[in-house]
């Protein structure tokens, strides 16, 4: 416990964490207003050339609860992105500014330190998590009220889809706890995962779009193995149709997160510290 | 009969290979408490990767080094038993000394007051809310030394703690060093300076290339070697006092300025035999070789950068 309490302390006595909040406060505020635009746009007239999968998805997205539990998730992208990388920065920074030698001389089971930091990620993405949370249940009764729809913070689902939430911000920050450790160098592993995050999904999808055109359909299925996809099915509030069940996203996303886990770990016991 | 204590390192047939290099070959050696020992050797020597072997940073090819019979690692207390100074520059740019500290206390259960009152230890304490960033080498290493004295360990460990700083800073570590050792501590340091060193150390270890070239007291290193102790004479009388010095076995030389210098005879000896030869003394001297001397001797040829 003192351990994850260093940790934290680290994250406090260094000027990141407010310049990663200062980030976060416009981003969550163009989050919001465009999950509004979106939900207020309506559906597009029938003959705009989409498929019926997609009409159908998009019908479903506009149901009140659809749209409760996108607006209520509302900074989720952003604010799952700066988890990810503050994560991934406890670990690198002990390399880049070169801590590791004191932290490791102070804890030696190196075990204890990595587990500390996976804990200290995952307080972090909760505190992200209730900021937005609370900022959304302030906010979001407003903007339903405004489209007439209700607050609806009496379905369950809503509070289904607010919890995991909850979940992909935990597991996220785990994740870049692992990336952390798999890629020791600060600059590089925050490059790659904010491009993995933010261009991946559609870069990929893409990638999987042609293979299931021009190998096999079945390929397509294989999409929700990419983290970003598997978190997207995880907290999307209903089933929506054409996509595997929700549970699968989140069975993927907390292998990745045990597999880095594992893996970082491991590697962080064999490394020489020099 | 029971085992050394863990103030006591023992270093036994440590090796690291790297992929082309043996940084350290076969190297034993143990250093005890009460005392200073000197850990010497060139650039290269694999000093360093020594100190981090036994720190448990560094995962040795063979051997083990330990404090007692204990590894780093196993130590239950660590921060309580020893405490090391690394590379200087090992704290966050954007963290107040202050802070650097207290991350050590929260993550070993040490209070926060320590932080301060090892801060005040060290003369640090006016720059104490300043980030790492602004300090100077000096203040980093003096930081260096607060972190490692935090838990009051009875073991201490620098590598080459010298750097950086001015002879006023080199002064006080020397002293504090040395009031530490004579509190029954056990201190290690590491230095390819060595006149530091002569001043320093009550023992050494020289390594060079990886192994071990000799240890010992610092006396016994300096007096085992030419260029070690030798009496310094001036007489009226050269050639009938180095006759009688030849009866001793020692050797005798001639300066330029007219001196003589004997080695293998103690200045006592000297005397007596110039006494007994009736032989007219003008000075009658004992000199110290420097350690410079010695260690260049001993690493010849093993010396230089690798
Ligand atoms: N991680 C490493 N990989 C490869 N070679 C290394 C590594 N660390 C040190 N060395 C080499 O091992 C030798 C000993 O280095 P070091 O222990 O730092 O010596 P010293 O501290 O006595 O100057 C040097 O030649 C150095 O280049
Ligand atoms: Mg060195």
């Amino acid at each position: 416990m003192s351990l994850v309490n260093a940790e934290l302390f680290k994250v406090r006595t260094t000027s990141l964490w407010w310049i990663m909040g200062i980030i976060l406060v416009p981003l969550y505020a163009a989050s919001v207003l465009a999950n509004w635009a979106q939900a207020s746009a309506g559906q597009p007239p029938s003959d705009a050339g989409v498929s019926d999968t997609q009409t159908a998805q998009i019908e479903a997205a506009l149901q009140p609860i659809n749209v409760a539990t996108n607006l209520y998730t509302s900074g989720q992208y952003f604010g799952v992105l700066v988890v990810l990388l503050l994560s991934a920065i406890i670990v690198t920074s002990e390399f880049f500014h070169l801590t590791a030698t004191t932290t490791f001389l102070t804890t030696p089971r190196r075990e204890s330190v990595i587990l500390a930091k996976f804990a200290a990620a995952a307080v972090i993405g909760v505190l992200v998590w209730l900021f937005t949370t609370v900022l959304n249940l302030l906010v979001v009764p407003l903007i339903m009220n405004n489209l007439d729809l209700g607050s609806q913070l009496g379905e369950a689902a809503v509070w289904r889809a607010i919890g995991l939430n909850l979940l992909a911000f935990v597991l996220w920050a785990i994740l870049g706890v692992g990336a952390g450790v798999l890629i020791r160098s600060q600059i590089a592993a925050t490059l790659i995962l904010a491009i993995t995050y933010v261009v991946g999904t559609s870069a990929i999808g893409l990638i999987f779009f042609l293979l299931s055109e021009y190998v096999a359909e079945w390929i397509n299925n294989l999409q929700v193995l990419v983290p970003t996809t598997a978190s997207q099915l995880m907290i999307s509030g209903t089933d929506l149709p054409g996509s595997p069940p929700r549970w699968v996203g989140a069975v993927v996303m907390i292998g990745y997160a045990v597999v880095l886990g594992f893996f970082g770990t491991w590697l962080t016991k064999r490394r020489d510290i020099s | 009969m029971t085992g050394p204590g863990t103030d006591e390192i023992v270093v036994d047939r440590l090796t690291k290979q790297y992929k082309k290099l043996r940084a350290v070959d076969d190297l034993s050696f143990r250093v005890r408490s009460g005392r200073v020992t000197g850990f010497l050797g060139p650039n290269g020597a694999g000093k360093t990767t020594t100190l981090r072997m036994l720190l448990g940073l560094v995962t040795p090819t063979a051997g083990t080094a330990t404090f007692g019979s204990q590894r780093y690692t196993e130590l239950s207390d660590p921060v309580r038993k020893v405490g090391a100074v690394l590379e200087a520059s090992s704290a966050h740019r954007g963290r107040t000394g202050r802070n650097h500290l207290r991350m050590i206390c929260r993550a070993s259960g040490l209070p926060d007051k320590r932080a301060d009152e090892v801060l005040e230890l060290v003369g640090l304490t006016p720059a104490a809310g300043r980030k790492f960033k602004g300090y100077s080498l000096g203040m980093k290493q003096r930081l260096g030394i607060a972190a490692a004295m935090l838990g009051d360990p009875q073991v201490l460990i620098l590598d080459e703690p010298a750097n950086g700083l001015d002879p006023e800073g080199i002064r006080w570590m020397r002293d504090l060093l040395k009031s530490l050792a004579s509190n029954g501590r056990t201190v290690l340091v590491s230095s390819h300076l060595l006149g530091e060193m002569q001043l320093l150390a009550d023992d050494v270890v020289i390594v060079a290339a990886g192994k071990l070239i000799t240890q010992g007291p610092v006396d016994e290193v300096l007096g085992g070697m030419t260029g070690g102790v030798q009496v310094r004479v001036r007489t009226p009388q050269a050639e009938a006092l180095t006759a009688a010095l030849s009866e001793l076995n020692a050797s005798v030389t001639a300066t330029q300025d007219g001196a003589l210098l004997v080695h293998g005879a103690e200045a006592a000896a000297v005397g007596h035999a110039a006494f007994a030869a009736g032989v007219e003394l003008h000075e009658l001297a004992t000199e110290r070789g420097d350690l410079e001397q010695v260690f260049l001797q001993l690493t010849a040829g093993k010396a230089g950068i690798r």
